[in-house]
């Protein structure tokens, strides 16, 4: 079956199988249900981005967590720990992004102790990385900026797509909010960029996410590794300028009652005795 | 001239030299051979009054039916070829209900009186009715009122129509003509005997009457101009009286009838 | 023309539809010729009434996806100086049933000698969307006014294809679920179970009314990603409409 193709060339023998899942799953499951399942997670919305400097580099995030159109969480942390001189920025679902950073920062503690280094090098959190979202074979939805700075290489910065291939590049975005964050890098970067022009245009940049990406939104993080890795300045709401604009002047009261009490019982301590008998 | 007339008085599509419509005049002189009705507003309401021509002891006179409800708050009598009212109180009736589809509220009684003239309007030789492109049906599928395909009317309708109604402005009454043309009064007459009629109502017309004032007043008025001596078998009346913010239509019963007929006869004896 | 090169064409396409079951080639079929004229983009509308007043409010984001084409676009329109009407959903349904609306009330101040009044609109509103009861406006109405005879405030919801209600306050969009348990529990008393209905409707005066609703607005746009920009406030009394416009979160 799978050796008979079209006259293009192209082979949809696996089109036709998974219309048949559906089918399958049509007869055993409501409707509904039968398209839920066979949907591909849902994609979150995010801002991450990276940039190389002279000496090191930065990463940034926005903090907004979305479930559908509803933001789950208005500080959320995106800027996961890989080793003491690698960061790793998280796009797509939440919990593949924990879990995979975390996974790969055990590794890399087993590696740094395994072979006695001081740092490990970001190319094996990159390889370990990709490795894994590999044979997943994009079912994690993880999306990711990686950046650090090592012995061996310097500076390094990578982004790795959830089925598992890589870029290299000075400076990187991913998530929903990564066009607007590009957009500012493609209009603002040169080469040879200093620190604080850097830690400028990856803040500026989250800040496009931020405001034209709905998925995007609150606080900006930054991180920045330099020193050749020994040194790590992860900044917390390095920008906050979304607080809400405005609160009612008088509160919300619940005036006494407003929950009625349908029933009152009062009882008295029972008192436990034991008894032993004398025998 | 009488050879220019008989030249264009047969189309209805065709001004005279003269810039007259034949037959639209023709209609009106219809009405002048009908049965009069008599329209009066007072300051509570508006009465309306007709003579039934029952032209033999054989007829039934109930079966002869010369007021009609069109809605709630508005009714209609009638005067010249009754049959042609029928097209357009049902007409009226029809709009009436698509008011108060569209709008939940009851029309008011100008706009039936000029829904009236719309219809008056649409004779001729072009055969159908055109589709109503009427903004008032274009939300509704209840709408549609005249998008039947029964002929217009091949000649004018030779009737005209008071209206009496009461709407959020109060009380009024109105006529209409088979020249498409309503007019407001506070009392008037059309038929066989409105002109005398008229004359007699501005005599004796004032803006304060009370509701039996005018009952009365219409009556002895139609005593007046009708041929036959006026009894409860050969009128009608009817009257709309405020009812809330809108009113209330109603045709008198024959027991009301007579009850105001004595009351005019009462008011006759100290003269 | 090439009668060999069709018969291929033919025979292959044939043996891929006979593998199908019934329902696989309606699935290919509905995913070759599917068309979606719908589009929702976002926003969240609520109408609360007083005693003497009613509050129509709408935020003035417009959304595609997670893309915001304008931040400032309306949603409201002033139809009398008695009845305003905010509608959510998709924009262009929005602009064209407000369109209609606007010509068919002045259509009626022509035929009519006068302004169609709050319940005739209620009932306008409801017929024009029933009339597209196979292919509905995709809009979420709220109207809110005050009767003309009475001078009450009131407003009405909707649905998509015109079923409504007379109410009290209402909210309708992307917002909805987050802002009408809170305008029930501040307005509509529901948790007050002890009280009979009549005095569970709590008496807000108008400027409470309008504190409450930017509040609302601003709690909408915390955790509503379609929510947001400005919220535009139209205060509908006996003495006319009064406006107002206030920034919310931008993100």
């Amino acid at each position: 079956m799978a050796t008979r193709n079209g006259s293009s060339g192209f082979n949809f023998d696996l089109v036709l199988r998974n219309e048949r899942l559906v089918e399958r799953l049509q007869v055993d499951a409501p409707k509904s249900e039968a398209s839920v399942l066979a949907k591909l997670p849902r994609k979150t919305g995010t801002t991450i981005a990276g940039m190389l400097f002279e000496g090191g580099v930065v990463l940034g995030a926005d903090t907004r967590a979305t479930e559908g159109n509803v933001v789950a969480d208005k500080n959320c942390s995106k800027i996961h720990y890989i080793a003491s001189n690698i960061y790793c920025c998280g796009a797509g679902t939440a919990a593949d992004t924990e879990a995979t950073t975390q996974l790969i920062a055990s590794q890399m503690e087993l590696h740094r102790q395994a072979t006695g280094q001081a740092l490990v090098p970001v190319v094996a959190a990159m390889t370990r990385l990709k490795q894994y979202l590999f044979r997943y074979q994009g079912y994690i939805s993880a999306a990711l900026v990686l950046g650090g700075v090592d012995e061996l290489h310097g500076p390094s910065l990578y982004t790795v797509y959830p089925h598992g291939s890589v870029d290299q590049l000075p400076y990187v975005s991913m998530g929903s909010g990564s066009l607007a964050a590009m957009a500012v890098f493609e209009a603002r970067w040169h080469e040879r960029l200093s620190e604080d022009e850097a830690k400028r245009l990856v803040y500026e940049a989250i800040t496009a996410g931020i405001e034209n990406d709905l998925g995007s939104g609150s606080n900006v993080d930054l991180c920045v590794i330099k020193n050749g890795g020994k040194s790590v300045d992860y900044v917390r709401g390095y920008a906050k300028e979304n607080p809400r604009p405005y609160r009612k002047p008088t509160n919300y009261t619940f005036p006494k009652g407003t929950t009625p009490v349908l029933m009152e019982e009062i009882r008295k301590y029972i008192e436990v005795k034991r008894v032993v008998s004398d025998l | 001239m009488f050879l220019s007339r008989s030249e264009y008085d047969r189309g209805v599509n065709t001004f005279s030299p003269e810039g007259r419509l034949f037959q639209v005049e023709y209609a009106l002189e219809a009405i002048k051979l009908g049965s009069t009705a008599i329209g009066i507003q007072c300051a509570d309401g508006v009465v309306l009054a007709v003579e039934k021509r029952v032209s033999s002891p054989l007829i039934e006179p109930s079966s002869i039916e010369k007021i009609v409800e069109i809605d709630t708050h508005i009714g209609a009598t009638m005067s010249g070829l009754t049959a042609d009212a029928r097209t357009l109180i049902q007409h009226a009736r029809v709009e009436a209900q698509n008011h108060r589809f569209n709008y939940e509220e009851p029309m008011p009684v100008e706009s039936i009186a000029q829904a009236v003239c719309d219809l008056a309007l649409r004779f001729g030789e072009s055969g159908y009715g055109e589709d109503d492109d009427d903004a008032d049906n274009g939300g509704g599928e209840g709408g549609g009122t005249n998008k039947d395909d029964t002929p217009i009317m091949s000649r004018p309708f030779g009737v005209a129509l008071l209206l009496a109604g009461c709407d959020e402005h109060g009380p009024a009454l109105y006529t209409t003509d088979p020249s498409g043309t309503y007019t407001r009064w506070l009392a008037t007459a059309i038929g066989a005997g409105g002109e005398s009629a008229q004359a007699t109502l501005e005599e004796r017309y004032r803006r304060s009457l009370s509701l039996t004032e005018a009952e009365v007043l219409a009556l002895e008025v139609l005593r007046q101009v009708m041929e036959e001596k006026l009894n409860a078998m050969n009128i009608e009346m009817a009257c709309v009286l405020p009812d809330g913010k809108h009113g209330r239509f109603q045709i008198y019963s024959t027991e009301r009838l007579k009850a105001c007929i004595e009351r005019m006869s009462a008011t006759d004896s100290p003269r | 023309m090439r009668p060999q090169e069709d018969q291929t064409r033919f025979t292959e396409s044939s043996w891929m539809s006979s593998n199908l079951g019934p329902s696989a080639q309606q699935a290919l079929i509905s995913h070759q010729r599917s068309w979606s004229p719908y589009v929702d983009n976002g926003g969240t509308v609520l109408a609360l009434a007083g005693r003497d007043y009613a509050v129509v409010a709408a935020d003035t984001r417009f959304s595609v996806g997670f893309s915001v084409p304008s931040r400032n676009l309306t949603k409201i329109v002033r139809l009398t100086d008695q009845a305003v009407l905010a509608s959510a959903g998709m924009g262009a349904d929005r602009q064209y049933l407000h369109k209609i609306l606007r010509s068919r009330l002045e259509v009626y101040k022509y035929q009519h000698q006068k302004q169609m009044s709050l319940s005739a609109i209620a009932q306008l509103l409801s017929n024009t969307l029933y009339s597209r009861r196979f292919f509905p406006i995709y809009a979420f109405n709220v109207l809110g006014g005050i009767d003309d005879n009475t001078g009450e405030g009131f407003v009405f919801g909707y649905d998509a294809i015109g079923s409504f209600e007379k109410v009290k306050v209402v909210c309708s969009g992307s917002g909805q679920t987050l802002v009408q348990p809170v305008l029930d529990q501040q307005l509509a008393g529901r948790q007050k179970y002890d009280l009979p209905d009549d005095q569970r409707m709590a008496s807000l005066s108008l400027d409470e009314a309008i504190e409450l609703t930017r509040d609302v607005f601003n709690s909408a746009a915390e955790r509503d990603i379609l929510t947001g920009d400005a919220v535009e406030i139209y205060a509908v009394t006996g003495s006319g409409v009064r406006y107002e416009r206030h920034s919310l979160r931008q993100d």
